[in-house]
């Protein structure tokens, strides 16, 4: 530990790493909002398009009808947007170390730093499209009004935090092993099935709900339609406290990750 | 003050395991300006990197008693799809000072690159040259007490190069520099000790001038009496040209009466009269491969 003598100026760690995290973020955020020309088109451009893809095929098979007491297409769109809090939280850290490589040359920017900055904004990037959606679905008289807010409001902090979870320990294992960074992206479109973002999961066999159960993302999602429409049938045995006990073991294992490997991930 | 305690460091690597510095103990005091001399690959890099803290040693620690800057010069933390502005802003943001603080730097840098309009367009579509100009800027916006450099002053045009010596001049007084280079000539113009880096060890010298002689003896090309006794006259010619040029920079400034410029004047054609032949003794006993100019 550095010696810390207050008296000439220097600032405290915790003011250091508010300073950090807030240019970080205002860097972030331009970045990611300005500097592509595309990049709010494909946040909302994506989830319409996969949901005109499902509401396709789902119309050709009739399936709209497995969803009880809820519309397909909010309940749909609750799902994957749900989902897709999830899956950006996972995937956006990987690339943060990599990509801010250069800014630790300033010592007061760490590995950790970059990941907390990408899965903060990314989260308030989705809630924003998420509230864009569903202005713009109860506008189209979609029934996409939250029935139980604050309940709605946790669920998605929840998948919020497994996110972040997920996203702290395989930003710092990918940027020790590559591979898993391919991994976890080629992951994605396997958990979207497994967590019954598009198949309901009451339509599957009894045993089939039960090994798709050991998904906290699957009960976070439950959850998060169960407030959105108050008359939603859920599965049986879906737990907030399960995905909770899941994100706070990742973030934690995710800040040893980081914490313990700081000085492989900065010199890579 | 900086103080190096038993430190060592090693990069993993799967051939070779060997330690690039070895127990290296070492205080630096305030206020003086130290040169890194040493072979290629003998640790002089990596002993900066730690010394700014972008490295951390395996063992030892590195006290720093006084702020420490980055690497002057380094252009790797910029992002080229965002302007040198808000580049030079995510810097001073990180640096804290509040609105005020960030305000100062932009305009400190934005007046010393001397880029123009290029300062609002994306860092990608800079020259070189350009990058270097901001980094330097960016470098010199903060009041460190030590500066670090590897190899940095030699970015940049000749105005450019001009400026940012100049710059460090300045700064001489109020804040130190730790410098690698191989140019010896820059060395010896900034640095008043050195650090001797050989197999890992480092030793310390009180005038860089001897710890470049312990490089050169070394590696196997000691410096002969004639070339050192040359060496130090043109040194001597090249402080006193530079004292009467600065004489009459002041006088002309100050309004003299134009008999006493005409004297300076005089006296600096002679004094770089006596430069230019101290140079060419100079140039006669040393060997091509000396790079001091």
């Amino acid at each position: 530990m550095p010696d810390i003598d207050t008296t000439n100026g220097a600032r405290t760690p915790w003011q250091v790493t508010r300073s950090v995290w807030f240019a970080m973020f205002m860097r972030e955020t331009v970045s990611r909002t300005m500097a592509d020309r595309f990049a709010w088109f494909w946040m909302i451009f994506e989830p319409i398009a996969f949901v005109g893809i499902f509401i396709a095929i789902r119309s050709m098979i009739r399936g709209d009808r497995f969803v009880i007491g809820a519309d397909f297409i909010p309940w749909l769109i609750v799902g994957l947007m749900g989902f897709f809090l999830f899956r950006e939280g996972m995937n956006r850290p990987v690339g943060a170390v990599e990509a801010n490589q250069g800014l630790f040359a300033y010592r007061q920017v760490l590995p950790v730093d970059t990941v907390l900055v990408r899965i903060a904004l990314e989260g308030l990037l989705r809630t924003f499209v998420f509230l864009i959606f569903i202005a713009g679905g109860l506008m189209l008289g979609f029934d996409l009004f939250a029935d139980l807010p604050m309940f709605a409001m946790w669920a998605w902090l929840s998948l919020w935090a497994l996110g972040a979870g997920v996203g702290l320990a395989v930003s710092a294992a990918a940027a020790l092993v590559p591979e898993i960074g391919r991994v976890v992206r080629m992951l994605s479109l396997p958990l979207m099935l497994l967590s019954g973002v598009i198949i309901p999961m009451g339509m599957k066999p009894y045993h089939i709900q039960q090994l798709m159960l050991y998904n906290p993302i699957a009960h976070a999602l439950e959850f998060l339609r169960l407030g959105f429409f108050e008359n939603y049938k859920a599965v049986q045995g879906i737990s907030l406290l399960y995905v909770w006990l899941f994100a706070l073991s990742l973030i934690a294992l995710g800040l040893i990750l980081h914490l313990r490997f700081t000085e492989e991930l900065k010199a890579k | 003050m900086i103080e190096l305690k038993g430190l060592y460091k090693r990069y993993h690597n799967h051939l070779h395991n060997e330690w690039v510095l070895k127990d290296i103990n070492l205080t630096i005091p305030q206020g003086v300006s130290v040169g890194l001399v040493g072979p290629n690959g003998a640790g002089k890099s990596t002993l900066l990197r730690l010394i700014g803290g972008m490295d951390s040693p395996e063992r030892g620690a590195v006290i720093r008693r006084c702020r420490v800057s980055w690497p002057i010069g380094l252009t790797g933390g910029f992002k080229g799809s965002m302007t040198g502005r808000q580049n030079v802003q995510f810097v001073a943001r990180v640096h804290g000072g509040g609105v005020q603080g960030v305000k100062r730097v932009i305009d400190f840098v934005e007046g010393f690159a001397e880029i123009g309009p290029a300062f609002d367009r994306p860092v990608q579509t800079y020259s070189s040259g350009m990058r270097s100009r901001l980094a330097f800027g960016l470098s010199l916006a903060f009041d460190f007490d030590v500066y670090l450099s590897d190899e940095a002053t030699s970015v940049g045009d000749r105005a450019f190069k001009a400026k940012a010596k100049q710059a460090f001049r300045d700064r001489v007084g109020k804040a130190s520099l730790i410098m690698v280079s191989h140019g010896e000539a820059i060395l010896r113009d900034m640095c008043q000790a050195g650090i001797f880096l050989h197999q890992g060890r480092a030793q310390w010298f009180d005038e860089i001038d001897d710890a470049i002689a312990a490089y050169h003896e070394t590696s196997g090309m000691p410096d002969s009496a004639p070339l050192r006794q040359a060496r130090t006259a043109t040194w001597e010619a090249r402080k006193e040209l530079r004292a009467v040029k600065a004489a009459h920079a002041e006088a002309q400034a100050a309004g003299a009466d134009q008999a006493h410029l005409d004297t300076l004047m005089a006296s600096m054609t002679h004094k770089r009269q006596l430069l230019r032949q101290r140079k060419a003794e100079l140039a006669a006993v040393k060997e091509q491969a000396d790079d001091d100019d």
